[in-house]
Formats: structure tokens, sequence, C-alpha cells
């Protein structure tokens, strides 16, 4: 295993077992979800919206939500411990660094969709075991898009005045092309259309998180200080 | 250390080609509105495009200026590019606000609605975003080399950004037709309206890079200043 | 041929928002950095 890749598991092992001994952020991530998911529920009229048209849509605020908290968790992580001082103290590269993070925030985040997902088919009646395999995919490469950038701003934001509300306002317009793409890739699925109907949008996905993860780690380094 | 030469020298020109550019601007509204023939299916609205179109071209002229500053920034750590990036995000902002205040205008008289998630318009809200949270960042920071490379870094960003949420907002459109009150298909302009909206484009050039030049001129000089403050209260302790 | 739609309140509307924003934004930096 190349040395940079068990640097970025050591880095995220850190990260998550910071996280797993408080687990607050990871509790309120589910109980925001649970919420979410019962608004909707309540905020309709059954007899002139269907579940199965508001449904994609709200299990992609539902999971943007949690992605939010996710590196909002991970921003005050860093913040509280300044964590990062010792991390670039440490022989680790700059991009075992990112990654490291990235995968730590990506853990989190899937372990909050992992849980949300089947409260997801509860609450809206929504069968998913036919389209489960596509769906995960949907879900983990818009969960990757968002969670690259997310991990690149909250490196810059952790240093600024303004902090979590600088996060949410610098990552808000990168969400726009992996999430609308899921919801859109969720739809089709939920509705059983073909492949060929929602093609373009995955291709689109996999071009974003291709180009976004390489330009992240090759940026990440200018957000470190000297 | 004195201020530079330069500089001031680029705030005033800077100074007079944007009021140049204004009076200019000025001109266009004029022949636009009085000696330019109304557009016979849209009426007396279809003359925002005047304003709207030459505009669009300015802001996005201006992000790509950000763009490629902040590229070169990464690599050659000049400081001047970072300022010129900065000034261009300003002024650029203030061009897409004008054109996400004129769209919705005229699209209320094509479509019969405010917003309809339009390519074009949806693009410009998020570029618009973007902009905004690089204006916000760069308030965030004080000191000026990472205010600099995380400008840069969200400029980087932000411009590679530009393609995917045109695309996503194409694909939306092409699988779901949308209501549309009116077809407007881009039409054949007459002479008269080809020239005033030629004249308006380099107008509003004019003006745009009269603006630059001037709130760049103003960022060095600032800059220039600060560094002088922070000289005299360091030789002071 | 039909009647164009009678909307000039919208390209008055439209044409004042623009000088607005523009006048605005273009007097502001002047003054702004009549002194340096």
């Amino acid at each position: 295993m190349p040395s940079g890749l068990a640097e970025a598991w050591a880095i995220a092992a850190k990260d998550l077992l910071l996280e797993f001994r408080s687990r607050t952020a990871f509790l309120s991530a589910l109980v925001f979800t649970a919420l979410v998911l019962a608004i909707f529920n309540f905020a309709r009229d059954p007899t002139a919206v269907s579940a199965a048209d508001l449904a994609p849509s709200v299990l992609w605020i539902t999971f943007s939500f949690a992605g939010v908290l996710g590196l909002n968790r991970a921003f005050s992580l860093e913040k509280e411990n300044r964590a990062i001082d010792g991390l670039l103290l440490s022989p680790a590269s700059r991009t075992a660094l990112y990654w490291g993070k990235t995968l730590a925030n990506l853990v989190f985040v899937g372990a909050v969709e992992a849980i949300a997902l089947p409260l997801f088919a509860l609450f809206f009646n929504v069968p998913l075991l036919d389209v489960l395999g596509p769906l995960l995919l949907v879900i983990a490469l818009a969960t990757v898009g968002f969670v690259a950038v997310g991990t690149l701003m909250s490196s810059m934001a952790v240093n600024t005045r303004f902090g979590e509300m600088l996060l949410l306002v610098l990552v808000l317009p990168f969400l726009v092309t992996p999430v609308s793409a899921a919801a859109e890739m969720t739809a089709k699925l939920f509705a059983h259309r073909p492949f060929a109907e929602w093609a373009a949008w995955l291709k689109l996905l996999a071009a974003y998180d291709i180009t976004f993860a390489v330009l992240c780690t090759l940026v990440f380094e200018f957000t470190l200080e000297e | 250390m004195t201020a530079i030469p330069s500089a001031e020298r680029a705030l005033r020109r800077g100074g007079i080609l944007m009021t140049v550019g204004l009076v200019l601007v000025a001109g266009v509204y004029v022949r636009a509105l009085a000696f330019t023939p109304e557009e016979a299916t849209q009426g007396l609205a279809q003359k925002i495009f005047y304003i709207h179109a030459p505009s669009a071209w300015v802001a996005f002229l201006a992000c790509g200026i950000v763009g490629v500053c902040s590229l070169l920034y990464l690599f050659l750590k000049e400081p001047r590019l970072d300022l010129l990036a900065a000034a261009s995000a300003e002024v650029g902002t203030v061009f897409l606000t004008t054109v996400l205040v004129t769209g919705p205008i005229w699209g209320k008289t094509i479509w019969g609605a405010w917003w309809t998630w339009d390519a074009r318009l949806t693009l410009t809200l998020f570029l618009w975003f973007v902009c905004l949270g690089y204006l916000v960042l760069r308030g965030a920071v004080d000191e000026p080399g990472r205010r600099a490379r995380y400008s840069a870094v969200l400029g980087i960003l932000g411009a590679l950004l530009v393609p995917f949420i045109h695309v996503s907002v194409l694909l939306f459109r092409t699988l779901h037709p949308q209501p549309v009150v009116l077809q407007t298909s881009r039409p054949q302009l007459p002479n008269s309206m080809l020239v005033t909206l030629l004249l308006s484009f380099a107008v509003f050039t004019l003006f745009f890079v009269g603006l630059l030049v001037r709130r760049y001129a103003w960022a060095r000089l600032a800059e220039a200043r600060a560094e002088r403050e922070a000289d005299d209260a360091d030789a002071s302790r | 041929m039909p009647m164009p739609p009678a909307n000039g309140r919208f390209m008055v509307a439209a044409y004042v928002a623009a000088a607005v924003i523009y006048l605005g934004y273009a007097a502001w930096l002047y003054w702004r950095t009549r002194r340096h």
C-alpha cells in the first residue's frame, strides 16, 4: 500500500475516533434527518401529492443537510483541537492530509445516509430494494462530489472570521450539480425508467466527481499555512 | 515607502474612462429608447435586450478574468494578480446583478413568469452566488497572503463550476419541457437594431474597463497604505 | 399585423433599475477612491 494511502487512512481513523467518542454530531444529524422526513410527511396532503412525486426531493434535501452537518462537524473539530498544526508537523503529505479528512467526512456522512435511507423507505413507502444497486451508486457519487469540495472549503473556512456561515455560503453553489443530478436519477429510478433516460446525468455526475476530486487535491496545499 | 505613482495614474485614467463610459452608456440608452425601432412580437420590452445582453457579456468577461488571474496567481504568486482578480470580482458582481434584475423583468413579458429556471439566468444566478462568496471570503481573511491564496482557490473552483452548472441546467431543460407563454427564437435583427446592440456591447465593455482599472488601482494603493501603516507600527515599537 | 403588447412599463423599469445599479456603483466607486 503506498505510503500516501496509509497516511490518509491514519488521519481518517484519528478523525473518526474523535467523532466516535463524542457522537454528538452524528446523533444530531440523525435526529435532524428523522425530523425532516416527518415534517415532509405531515406537511403534504396525501390525496393531492403522492409520496412518489415528493420522495426524490425529500431524500436529497435530507442528504444535503446531513452532508452540511457533517462538514460542520469536521470543521468544529479542527477549530477546537487546532489539530491541523499537529498534522502539518507530521511527515504526512498534503495530499494524504486532504484525503484523510475527506475520507473521515465520507464515512460520517455515509453513516448518516445509511440510517436515513431505511428511515426514508419506511416513512415514504418507497420500494427501494429493486433499485437498490443503482441507487447506492448514485448516492455514493453525489456524496463524494459534495464531500470532496466541502472538505476543501472547510479547510479554508476554519481560518476565517465567519467560520461555519462562510462554509455554507461557499459550498452551496457547488451542491447544484451533484444534488440535482442525484435527485433526477433518484426520480428516474423510483419510477423504474430505463437507464437510457438518466445515463446523461450519470455521466455528468461522474465528470463532476473526477474534475473536482482532482482539482481539490491539487489546490489543497494552498489552503495550508507554509 | 511612498505611494505608487503608476497606480495613481491608473486611478485617474480609470476615473476618466469610467466617466466617459457612463456618458456613452447614457448615449446608448437614448439610441435604444428613441432611435431604435420597436420589435413586432415582443413590443417595447424587447429593448431590455440592449441592456441585458451586453451586461451578461461583461459579467462573464469579468468572471473569466477572475478565473485566469486566480490560476496565474497560484503559479506566479504575484500579488497584483490577486488584486486584479478581486477588482474584477467586485465589478463583475455589479454587472451580474444587473443581468439578474433585467432578466426577470424581461422574462415576465415573454414567459409570463418572473423566473422560469431558464438556462442562462440560472447559470448567472449561481455565478452570482459564487462571486458573492468570493467577496465574503475576502472580507473574512485579514492577512493578505492567505487572503490571496484562498481567493485564488475559490476563483479556480468557481471558474470550473461554470460549465457544470451550464450542462446541469441544459440537461434539466431538455428533459423537462417548460410551459412557455410566447416562444421566442432569436430574431433576425434588422440593421438599426444590430447597430444599437453592437454599440451597446462596445460601450458597456468600455465602461467595465474603466471601473476595473479604477477599482484595481485603488486596491493597489490601499494595499500599499496598509503595508506602510504596518511598517510604521513595527518601527515605532 | 397584430399589435405588440403594451409593456412599456417593464422596459422603463428595467432601464431605470440598470441605471440605478450602474450609476450607483460608479458614483460610489468614484467618491470612495477620491482620496487614497
